[in-house]
């Protein structure tokens, strides 16, 4: 029978614990089942999407790319669908032709587990937070860590106070926060307690449906530059829809414009700014025709 | 070139069709959630907290009006077959007439019909409101799944609970046949007791109880099903909800029906 030391049975408890903060971390970045992606490369691509419920069409032949390492901006009129390419990446709608590629991976034929791992890379930060309401502060937090890791309850709190302090809501700053429920939060607090919750497992794509909607100037002026911040303390890569320019050119690396169901206009943030056609400059500078 | 208006005829045609379609529809998709829930809910870990805690939500809390629409059931019973078999002289049959009705249908069905939609409407209620707030997207997003987080431990816990309701409610109404049969009929309570349970026998509380499992699972995949299937904004939760009532009655009484056809040559 083999006799393991205390320092083997020391280093198999770091090597357990270690797996488990993994699982909890759940990312390598740039990496997924042996393939790899470059800073700067196509991480996420839309290739010929298309979508339509019932008669109203969302897209036609749409193309994006969505590099490592950036935070794409995507912009466009209210109720056009912008909303609908998050949700196409992470698999809660299917497109009707076209895929929607993960490091080469066709997230439309993945299966329930393989979904499941995406969704553990890629996180979503809901319009309205979608924050559970039967559940405290530090439940929704911690939720994705109770249902992906074997962390004791102890730890997923340490691992949810991390989160929250990361998007200004520690305890420290919030006594008694751990314990409310979301009802008891603004708006503003419900959004970033939903932030936290996203990156309570470290993604690597952070995904922002409309974060500064229904928010006041001061608010506005804390998400936006939270976005910035994970990007460069975690890495992560972030794909923004708003149609706030103002958090649109804070944040954005690059812009990408949805206009006739596709996204015709995709750029670097100064060129963006500089493109003359009339659609772009319409939306940017609020004109009415 | 104008289109031909449609007939009264042909436009009534076209609006039964367009029913049984969506009916079609409606019963096809409960039947998926149905078949979701059943093949990933018993699947590690097994939710037994979620599924103890939907039990105390849907069955614990229904106890008092369980109690009250038994008791009530089995006194006006009493009453009505007393006064029939008290014309024939017969009151002392009260027992055992009151027993078969109210244990084989009444109980299960009406208990259906009230506790039944309760729980149906309180599902669709609370889930409709997590479907319109994106609560149940965000449970896919953070790779859990809704079906066997949201579905699965309401389905079983309806199913555990109403049974057990039914077979509460099976004695509360015998203690309010017992009641009538002693203070208005005159037969002792002790009478109408023993030919009331003298008068049952084992298939009858097997059909009751397969009964109540069948109307629980039904109002618990309806108020589900419904809930998932709201629609954005606050009046689609309203509609969904009414929508809920309507279908666990009507589909209580086809699924009663259904099983009274099975049960009786064997009963």
């Amino acid at each position: 029978m083999p006799q393991f030391s205390d320092e083997d049975l020391a280093i198999d408890e770091t090597v357990r614990a270690d797996a488990s903060i993994k699982g909890a971390l759940g990312t390598t970045i740039g990496e997924f089942h042996g393939k790899t992606c470059a800073p700067g490369e196509p991480l996420i691509s839309f290739e010929n999407v298309g979508k339509a419920f019932g008669a109203n069409v969302i897209y036609e032949g749409m193309n994006l790319d969505v590099r490592l390492g950036e935070t794409l901006t995507i912009i466009g009129g209210s109720g056009q669908g912008k909303s609908v390419s998050l949700k196409l990446l992470i698999g809660l709608l299917r497109a009707d032709e076209g895929r929607i590629l993960y490091y080469g991976e066709d997230v439309g034929s993945m299966s329930a587990g393989q979904l499941r791992e995406l969704r553990m890379r890629v996180s979503m930060v809901f319009q309205g937070g979608a924050l559970f309401d039967s559940m405290t502060i530090v439940q929704n937090v911690g939720y994705a860590l109770r249902e992906h890791t074997d962390m004791g309850d102890d730890e997923i709190e340490s691992r949810a106070v991390d989160s929250l302090t990361l998007v200004g809501l520690g305890p420290d700053s919030h006594p008694g926060i751990l314990e409310l429920v979301p009802s008891a939060l603004s708006v503003g607090m419900c959004k970033r307690v939903a932030l936290a919750r996203s990156i309570a497992l470290r993604p690597e794509v952070i995904l922002y449906d409309e974060p500064t909607t229904g928010l006041d100037p001061s608010n506005c002026n804390r998400i936006a530059p939270m976005i910035r911040k994970l990007q460069r303390e975690l890495g992560v890569t972030s794909i923004v829809v708003t149609h706030d320019m103002t958090t649109a050119w804070y944040v954005a690396d690059r812009v990408a414009m949805l206009h006739n169901k596709k996204f015709p206009y995709v750029d670097d943030v100064e060129a963006f700014r500089a493109i003359d056609d009339p659609n772009v400059r319409d939306f940017i500078e609020g004109r009415t025709s | 070139m104008a289109s031909t208006p449609k007939s009264p005829l042909r436009e009534w045609i076209e609006d039964v069709g367009k029913t049984v379609n969506a009916a079609v529809m409606w019963c096809g998709g409960m039947t998926v959630m149905f078949g979701q829930a059943v093949f990933r809910g018993p699947r590690r870990p097994f939710g037994l907290f979620d599924i103890s805690y939907q039990v105390l939500q849907l069955g614990i809390r229904s106890i008092p009006l369980a109690t009250m629409m038994s008791l009530f059931v089995g006194m006006i019973l009493a009453w009505q077959f007393g006064e029939a078999l008290a014309a024939f002289g017969a009151k002392n049959s009260l027992g055992t007439v009151t027993s078969l009705a109210l244990v084989r249908e009444l109980v299960p069905t009406l208990l259906a019909v009230t506790v039944g939609t309760k729980m149906a409407t309180g599902m669709t209620a609370e889930l409709g409101s997590m479907k319109v707030t994106e609560q149940i997207d965000a449970i896919s997003a953070l790779g859990a799944d809704p079906i066997k987080k949201l579905v699965w431990p309401r389905l079983i816990a309806a199913s555990i609970a109403m049974p057990l309701l039914v077979a509460f409610g099976n004695v509360m109404a015998m203690v309010g046949g017992m009641l009538i049969s002693d203070t208005v009929f005159d037969v002792p309570a002790s009478y109408f007791y023993a030919t009331y349970i003298g008068e049952l026998e084992p298939m009858h509380y097997i059909m009751s109880l397969t009964k109540a499992l069948v109307f629980g699972a039904l109002a618990g995949i309806i108020g589900c099903y419904q809930g998932f299937s709201t629609k954005f904004g606050t009046e689609a939760v309203g509609l969904s909800t009414t929508e809920t009532v309507i279908a666990v009655s009507v589909m209580v009484l086809i699924a009663d029906f259904a099983l009274t056809t099975i049960f009786m040559p064997v009963g």
